[in-house]
């Protein structure tokens, strides 16, 4: 487990070179990207479902993103993008393609379906940041505060 | 040149950059009209979208004005986004003036990259062996995904820099990255070739257009949000059709 963080801190940490993550934000953004995959392994080894795993992450991930984005004055994508980054359902997704490869369209659609669930869930996590953070701003601030 | 013309050229400046460096549309927007009712003009309105910025507001005694700017590449370097965002924050409290700001924001456009390629390349392979060692490959698997993530990601620059087509290059990339990682697999370096490509396919795998997707749409921004999720879609199956060939091909 401690290695598999290790890995992941460092994956994310590349993620954030890869975007161009300025440079103060780059470890801060790999530190989340290890919480968000902590989460997720936990909730999952305790029998969680996957999607649900993947949305609590995510939202945990997102709103620390907003809330560090307004302390440091950054952008809230810079650190949104490394804390969601280890929950992408790459493997469905890449086994959804294989099986339509193979010409397995039922196997194909029933795996498409639960990658979509997936990306569903991440993208709940990130608008329920959004959420939090414009709560009360009223119509002249509609967008997250970065002042 | 009058006040509003010098706000113009600034504001049509920072929205590009920002734009073409992967900033949601609503950051655009905001900071646009932010701008530029700091520097007193009445009936500010911008209307951005993923591939154009239009700006328009009022001049004392001249009349509305309005200018409209393409924005034709993107790239994602989210380190100017945050240097532009900082350019505007400055500009509206007061403590720069409009020339100044000038002057920054074409320091900014004409500045390289944050981060230099090469580090670029080697980031893309780290990332391919994490992610093939955390989606259940063990770590023997972690090298071959370095050795493809890094081929993947300097055809996907090159390829666009030559070509100038960025679907025809993440194609190329993920069919590249594939094939060496098949051929890796083969030659016996490495086990598990499905988490192999996973790892590999993982640092194309198109993040900001996502987030920004849904950042637009959730902010009201219908159909720059559209235009992003389709952006995204188009590479997700650029990438999955350069993948696929490579299976079926050399498997």
């Amino acid at each position: 487990m401690i290695i598999e963080l290790v890995v992941c801190f460092f994956a994310t940490v590349s993620f954030g070179i890869i975007f161009g993550v300025p440079r103060n934000a780059l470890f801060l953004g790999g530190g989340i990207g290890v919480l968000a995959w902590t989460i997720f392994r936990l909730l999952s080894d305790y029998g969680v479902t996957a999607i649900f795993a993947t949305s609590i992450a995510s939202i945990t991930a997102a709103t620390l993103a907003h809330f560090l984005a307004r302390k440091f004055r950054i952008p809230a994508t810079a650190f949104t993008i490394p804390g969601i980054i280890p929950l992408v359902p790459g493997s469905k997704a890449y086994y959804t393609m294989l099986a339509f490869v193979d010409g397995d369209y039922l196997g194909g659609l029933e795996l498409g379906i639960e990658t979509m669930l997936h990306a569903g869930g991440i993208a709940a996590g990130i608008v329920f940041a959004i959420a939090i953070f414009s709560f009360g701003k009223g119509i002249g601030h509609r967008y997250e505060a970065g002042r | 040149m009058g006040k509003a013309d010098q706000m113009m050229d600034i504001c049509l400046l920072a929205g590009e950059i920002m734009l073409t460096y992967g900033a949601e549309t609503y950051r655009v927007e905001e900071t646009l009209e932010r701008m530029a009712k700091a520097a007193d003009l009445k009936n500010v309105h911008s209307f951005v979208t993923t591939t154009g910025i239009f700006i328009s507001f009022e001049e004392e005694d001249r009349g509305d004005i309005m200018q409209m700017i393409r924005i034709d590449d993107r790239y994602y370097d989210l380190n100017k986004v945050t240097l532009v965002n900082q350019v505007s924050r400055e500009f509206v409290i007061g403590s720069i003036t409009a020339d100044e700001a000038y002057h920054q924001l074409r320091r900014i456009a004409l500045s390289p990259m944050n981060y230099p390629i090469w580090l670029i390349h080697l980031a893309s392979g780290i990332a391919g062996g994490g992610f093939s060692y955390l989606f259940g490959g063990g770590v023997k698997d972690t090298l071959p995904a370095f050795l493809a993530g890094v081929t993947a990601s300097i055809l996907l620059i090159e390829v666009e820099r030559y070509l100038r087509v960025k679907f025809f290059a993440e194609f190329i990339a993920a069919f590249t990255g594939g094939a060496v990682a098949i051929a890796l697999v083969y030659f016996g370096i490495g086990t598990n070739l499905n988490q192999i490509i996973i790892g590999t396919l993982m640092p194309l795998v198109p993040g900001v257009p996502l987030t920004n997707a849904v950042r637009d749409l959730m902010s009201g921004d219908l159909l720059a949000g559209v235009s992003r999720g389709a952006e995204a879609t188009i590479t997700s199956l650029s990438i999955a059709t350069g993948i696929a060939l490579a299976i079926s091909l050399f498997l």
